[in-house]
């Protein structure tokens, strides 16, 4: 959807590569629309600084500063010349009047990380740290575009870190655990990618650890 | 087009686990969303007001229903397809804004249950510490722009915090370009060297939030107690900067350009010192010489980068000016 935006010209904001457009933890009360430039979403855990998420032009961050001045839950850093439209809480019934499309975009956004934290939350509660990782894999499935039902063979962009975050295990037991399923031949290790053999040998494997718990 | 359609008495709309297109608002009879709390479990039951909609979020997002739909008495209701829905709320904001509110609080409180679930084990950082751990961290990975932006916001929301002293001190560090001995610094020994300049640093950051909080007149007399002291060189140019900001800020503007005028004289080289001829201008404007205004802001947009932020203000300012 094309939007005219120019009315809210005077709302804009101009980063340069490599500078912090908010940061981890400050008390938040802007959110933003990218115009033009990519942010990336980054997060330190451990000393170490990942990428969550790298946005593009026409997309919104900081969003959840609309009803509350929570800390930021992560930094957004521009990765290129970065124009944005920022608003707060009191020029949001401005944008939501002149340009009510953005606010069915917000709408759209909100059930989407409802869902994506519902799924998550899902894989926290199995209690087998093996559940979890098979259950990663699945939640990663379910994101990708349809696929070939008769395939079993799935491919994922991700690394042994990013499955233990989502899975909430430690690194290291992670990688023993991804280890084991490599010695199985369930799945391949690359070092840019995870090859999973045969998904629905997952999705039993889950569901079988979730109905014993639920049993329990 | 949007259809009217009638359920008896304990039929269902939908299951929990259809894929299903369909938004629907409730005109008259009871109908209840039936589903399991995701942490305990527990079977729960939310009865839908007349004029109430539901079935948005999983319409809306494309995916299976997370809940049942079971009429409890007689009931008609409306069902939408997800574009008719969007063309309701684009031309009713107020609908909308109520259901941003609704979602963004459904989107906290699963965010507190999943920081919940991770905190056994993972220690999870209060705000304050949190944000200082940035800082320390981006100047110990040299990335001292970060940094910078990091322990300055740190120091703006916590400026008597318990990290303060020592933000301000790895502040100095950024700021300067060295990269400081984390190591000792963390161990907590020797810090002479650097004892005298925190404090300055530290009323310093003091003024500058109390100026963030447009408390101009005790930012001023914060930053004129620090080239009273006259201590630290540096910190003494900064709070001159700051002093004619106030001023302005005070709308006391001849002060405020003799201020600057001065400045610029003794700091040729301020690191604020486009900055301070635009406040000058700024300062002409409000005191309708229009013409000495003018001048400011093209020296401005002569001296400044074309994609500093200040370099927009002067072109709106010269316009504005222009325009008058």
């Amino acid at each position: 959807m094309a939007l005219d935006l120019s009315m809210f010209n005077r709302f804009a904001v101009n980063f340069q590569p490599g500078d912090i457009i908010f940061c981890e933890y400050e008390p938040g009360d802007n959110f933003y629309l990218i115009q033009s430039g990519r942010v990336q979403i980054v997060k330190i855990i451990d000393d170490l600084e990942k990428i969550i998420d790298i946005l593009q032009p026409g997309e919104i961050f900081g969003e959840m500063a609309i009803l509350e001045e929570a800390p930021r839950s992560a930094s957004a850093v521009a990765l290129d010349n970065v124009k944005a439209l920022e608003f707060n809480r009191e020029n949001f019934e401005i944008l939501m009047k002149g340009t009510p499309q953005i606010a069915l975009k917000l709408l759209k956004l909100f059930t989407k990380r409802i869902y994506d934290q519902k799924r998550r939350f899902l894989i926290l509660t199995l209690d087998d740290p093996q559940a979890k990782i098979a259950d990663v894999f699945l939640m990663l499935s379910e994101a990708q575009p349809i696929h070939d039902e008769s395939v079993n063979e799935r491919v994922f962009m991700t690394t042994v870190e990013d499955i233990a975050h989502w899975a909430g295990v430690s690194p290291v037991e992670s990688k023993r655990i991804l280890n084991q399923f490599a010695s199985q031949r369930r799945l391949e290790i690359f070092p840019d990618k995870i090859v999973v053999q045969n998904i629905n040998d997952f999705a039993r494997f889950v569901s079988s650890k979730r109905r014993s718990q639920v049993s329990e | 087009m949007p259809k009217s359609v009638s359920y008896k008495t304990n039929s269902i709309v939908y299951f929990k686990g259809d894929i299903n297109e369909k938004i629907y608002i409730l005109n008259n009879g009871r109908v209840s969303l039936n589903y399991n709390d995701i942490e305990t479990g527990q079977e729960m039951h939310d009865l839908i007001k007349t004029g109430e909609f539901f079935g948005v979020k999983s319409a809306m997002g494309k995916y299976p229903r997370e809940e049942t739909a079971v009429v409890l008495q007689d009931s008609s209701m409306i069902a939408f397809s997800v574009s008719e829905f969007e063309q309701i709320v684009l031309q009713n904001t107020r609908i909308m804004i109520k259901m941003l509110k609704v979602f963004s609080n459904q989107l906290r409180r699963i965010h507190k249950q999943v920081r919940n679930l991770l905190r056994s084990g993972v220690d999870v950082s209060d705000p304050e510490t949190g944000l200082f751990n940035i800082g320390e961290y981006y100047l110990k990975v040299r990335k001292g722009k970060q940094a910078i932006y990091a322990l300055r916001r740190y120091l703006t929301y916590y400026p008597s915090g318990k990290y303060a002293s020592e933000a301000s001190r790895l502040l100095e560090s950024a700021e300067s370009g060295s990269v400081p001995n984390l190591a000792v610094s963390s161990a907590g020994s020797s810090r002479q060297s650097g004892a005298d300049l925190s404090e300055i640093a530290k009323s310093y950051y003091n003024a500058v939030s109390l100026f963030s909080q447009e408390k101009f007149k005790e930012a001023l007399s914060g930053f004129q107690k620090i080239i009273e002291d006259g201590v630290d060189g540096e910190y003494e140019a900064k709070a001159r900067y700051e002093i004619g900001r106030c001023q302005f800020n005070l709308q006391k503007y001849e002060l405020c350009i003799k201020h600057f005028t001065s400045l610029i004289q003794k700091y040729p080289k301020h690191p604020d010192l486009i900055d301070s001829l635009f406040y000058v201008g700024k300062s002409y404007e409000e005191m309708g010489t229009i013409d000495k205004a003018a001048g400011f802001f093209k020296k401005v947009i002569a001296m400044a980068k074309d994609e500093a932020p200040i370099m927009r203000k002067a072109k709106k300012a010269l316009k504005g000016v222009e325009d008058k």
